[in-house]
């Protein structure tokens, strides 16, 4: 498959008469979006704002961050989610690079999920760096709870793909081209380089906790394989929004770092055969499943070694060992990309679980690292959340308005796919 | 298990007391409930989902909602035992400075129930 992104550099965005990229500024026809997006009648108010880098602005609580594109050829936008069925991974797209759009919808009243545009907590959210049209969607009543996350995960999507429209004809300042044949055809370009191949995890296992690919809920399906470039065109979107540190929000899918440094040492280092997607379900018998299908087929297509990314805490990290384990037995060389949650002194096991086989990991970050947060000038969203934030323990609001977190409560901070700043190192 | 109607939910949570027939009710925290459900499994009842979520905000809930076999076996398997320990301390370390979020009962509560029926959606698929 042969993939090329348009970047098209945006230095800012502001509110205008057209929805259109001028010398790097987006503009966006505010009413014309607003409408777009109500036209889904579970959409019962919309409200758009703007975030930039350096404001003191905090976005909370944030359901997932989107990067606004627009095919050019070779299929459509979400397909199979906000576009009919189409093959992603070929052809042309054009990208608002350093636009995001994200969503704010409190779906339930303990959603975390904050993004602080300057001071301390911008350095640990990689959407401090991004300039934001916040898109808050206010439902229609009475809308039962997975109704309500499917309207406000559509909304996004949808506003996502409405501003992405402006850079159909924009001016392109940077080309991106990734180009990965069959796997036959590079085994006979690089004979002697490591077949290596990705799982990545995803969270399937219901309401707040899923997961789809070109629109399939991931709890319905076995372990499947994509092309890397299926991914970062868009087959993988986010429906989850709890887990605020370490969820894989859907601009992490197009842009998954995993992935992109992988491409980067194709043909050199390594030869990189493609992504599987795994399920972490909740029974046992599906884990047992999900992790066995796995490993087989890493075996069928014959990798030397595998890079396992995790999604969330608690009891995907059986999943992760459980592949682990059994890859390693297989001969197969493992990695494991996964953050901890190892108290507030970092000095806890990191994980719910362990095995001898996991040699080789690499952690994301500790979620449970207390920050401190200085006071907004401006809030977008839903203030109260900062409540919800607040109230783990005694003193964790100071006098000043400062807010003490656990960096679990910032979105990205501490992400299992490496797209962040974090990182834990031994000294 | 054989059979799919072979299970007991192992809950603290009114709503699932209210929905489902099978219940073991606990009348205490998460905590307890996963004392409730290792205690089930020392017996030799089959663990059927995990006992801990999948995020750590799912760790602040007052209720957790455990699926187990209603029949015991004499065979305890060592696996679910383990599952079973091992969740309790990765609990109780979560736990060591924060408190459960009772602010937000009723939405962990309704989170609970929805995360419960799409793990019995699952187990149907592997019990019929």
């Amino acid at each position: 498959m042969k993939l090329e992104q348009n970047r098209i550099y945006i230095k800012d965005i502001q509110f205008g008469d057209v929805t259109a990229v001028n010398n790097g500024i987006l503009t966006v026809n505010k009413e014309e979006m607003i409408n777009f997006l109500k036209e889904d009648p579970k959409v019962k108010d919309v409200k758009l704002d703007i975030a930039r880098p350096g404001e003191k602005t905090r976005i909370i609580p944030v359901k997932d961050v989107i990067e606004p594109r627009v095919k050019i050829s070779g299929g459509k936008g979400f397909s199979g989610v906000t576009q009919t069925t189409t093959q992603l991974g070929d052809g042309i797209v054009n990208i608002l690079y350093g636009a995001a759009i994200v969503t704010v919808g409190d779906i339930v009243g303990f959603q975390e999920g904050v993004v602080d545009m300057w001071g301390e907590g911008a350095k640990y959210t990689p959407f401090s760096k991004t300039f934001n049209l916040v898109v808050d969607i206010e439902p229609a009543e009475g809308l039962e709870p997975h109704m309500h996350e499917t309207t406000v995960r559509m909304a996004g999507l949808k506003a996502a793909e409405f501003v992405g429209e402006a850079g159909r004809d924009a001016k392109i300042d940077e080309t991106l081209t990734y180009d990965i044949g069959n796997i036959d055809e590079e085994t006979k370009k690089y004979p002697n380089l490591p077949k290596v191949l990705y799982v990545e995890m995803l969270i399937s296992q219901g309401l707040l906790h899923d997961g789809y690919i070109y629109g399939v809920n991931s709890q319905l399906i076995l372990p499947t394989l994509l092309h890397p470039n299926e991914e970062i065109d868009g087959a993988v979107i986010s429906g989850n929004c709890v887990a605020a540190c370490d969820k894989i929000t859907t601009y992490q899918h197009q842009n998954n770092s995993a992935i992109l440094d992988l491409y980067a040492e194709h043909g050199k280092t390594i030869n990189f055969i493609g992504v599987i997607i795994t399920p972490e379900l909740t029974t046992l018998q599906g884990k047992f499943r999900s992790c066995d299908y796995t490993a087989k087929l890493c075996k069928t297509l014959g990798a030397n070694g595998v890079i396992v990314s995790e999604e969330g805490y608690g009891n995907p990290d059986s999943d992760l060992l459980m592949i682990c384990k059994r890859l390693e037995t297989a001969g197969i060389k493992t990695v494991l990309i996964t953050d901890e949650c190892s108290g507030w002194d970092g000095a806890s096991q990191p994980l719910a679980d362990t095995t001898p086989e996991a040699v080789a990991v690499v952690s994301g970050g500790n979620v449970s690292h207390v920050v401190t947060m200085g006071p907004a000038d401006k809030v977008i969203g839903n203030d109260k959340a900062i409540a919800t934030l607040s109230g783990g323990w005694e003193g964790c609001l100071e006098a000043d308005g400062s807010l003490k977190c656990e960096l679990n409560a910032v979105i990205g901070a501490t992400s299992e796919i490496g797209f962040h700043y974090c990182t834990a190192r031994e000294y | 298990m054989n059979k799919i109607n072979d299970f007991s939910i192992v809950t603290n949570n009114p709503i699932v007391k209210e929905k489902y027939s099978q219940v073991i009710f606990v009348d205490g925290g998460f905590e307890d409930v996963l004392i409730k459900t290792r205690d089930l499994v020392h017996s030799g009842h089959e663990l059927i989902n995990h006992p801990l979520g999948a995020s750590i905000r799912m760790f602040f809930s007052p209720y957790r909602s455990i699926i187990v076999s209603s029949k015991s076996t004499e065979l305890v398997d060592n696996e679910h035992v383990s599952i079973m320990e091992s969740s309790i301390i990765s609990y109780r370390k979560q736990m060591e400075n924060r408190m459960p979020d009772i602010v937000n009962s009723q939405d962990y509560a309704i989170i609970d129930s929805e995360l419960l029926d799409s793990s019995v959606e699952e187990m149907k698929r592997f019990y019929n």
